[in-house]
């Protein structure tokens, strides 16, 4: 059950995301919105802090994976970051590893995303 | 002695966590370790979503009967019924996975479900009658 979906704006334009409990068909529409209402108003850099997540199912994987193309044709992306042993073994089985930018804390995401944006002058 | 318990619960997705609570509950008292345990929570509930989504639907209603049972050598088997459309899996699209691709277009993740299903079970057997609708059966082997 997915009670509640943390959302600040972290550093720069980043935004992090944080579900909570299991991503499950149940719950993922409203982590989904969330993605989406980001990606909508133009905040392409997300950190989805999966820290407190103890299980997505594949429609969590489905989900995040069209947000990240979602992302990254905007040209941000989607950074993972948080994610226990449990749920990073889900994304192996799956490939989802070499396919998503995962690190171990939100900073790292921020640092990741600040690497990547293209220079302001 | 085989042992055996069951849960039914409406056909709906608010009925995951309690699904998810009473296959986990079964699968640690049969003495399944925790790497077991997760992985038949997640076929599970897998299987449990395919049938609201696409047995059930948006239009029927129906519940969902599950029925744990585990036999004289400790092998876990989850039979999973439901009364919504037949449910054909030769018909879902097998998911594209390259586990080293970094390519993000050419990822097509139709048919995830059935694939965590396959893979974290020992066997799933897919059954419609008629009279009695559809009937998922997964096993799990007790590790030798």
């Amino acid at each position: 059950m997915n009670d509640r979906i943390a959302q600040a704006q972290v550093e720069g334009d980043a935004t992090r995301i944080a579900p909570a409990g299991r991503l499950d068909t149940f719950s993922v529409p409203a982590f989904e919105a969330a993605l989406n209402e980001n990606l909508d108003a133009g905040r392409s850099r997300l950190i989805v802090d999966l820290a407190d997540v103890t299980y997505v199912s594949s429609s969590g994987l489905r989900a995040l994976l069209s947000a990240r193309r979602r992302a990254r044709a905007a040209g941000g992306d989607v950074v993972l970051c948080g994610m226990a042993p449990r749920v990073r073994e889900i994304f192996e089985m799956v490939g989802f590893v070499s396919l998503f930018s995962i690190v171990p804390s939100v900073q790292d995401g921020v640092n990741l995303l600040r690497a990547d944006a293209p220079t302001r002058t | 002695m085989a042992t055996e318990r069951t849960l039914i619960v409406p056909g709906r997705f608010e009925s995951l966590a309690a699904i998810s609570d009473f296959i986990t509950q079964a699968a640690r008292d049969a003495g399944f370790g925790d790497d077991d345990v997760f992985h038949i929570q997640m076929a599970v509930d897998e299987a449990c979503s395919n049938v609201v989504e696409h047995a059930y639907g948006s239009d029927r209603r129906g519940d969902i009967n599950l029925r744990c049972r585990i036999d004289n050598g400790g092998d876990l088997q989850v039979e999973i019924r439901d009364r919504g459309r037949p449910f054909d899996p030769d018909q879902v699209p097998l998911p594209l996975i390259e586990p080293d691709s970094a390519d993000l277009d050419a990822m097509r993740v139709g048919g995830l479900g059935l694939f965590f299903m396959r893979k974290l079970m020992d066997e799933v057997t897919f059954e419609f009658d008629a009279e009695s609708g559809n009937c998922l059966i997964m096993v799990k082997r007790r590790p030798k």
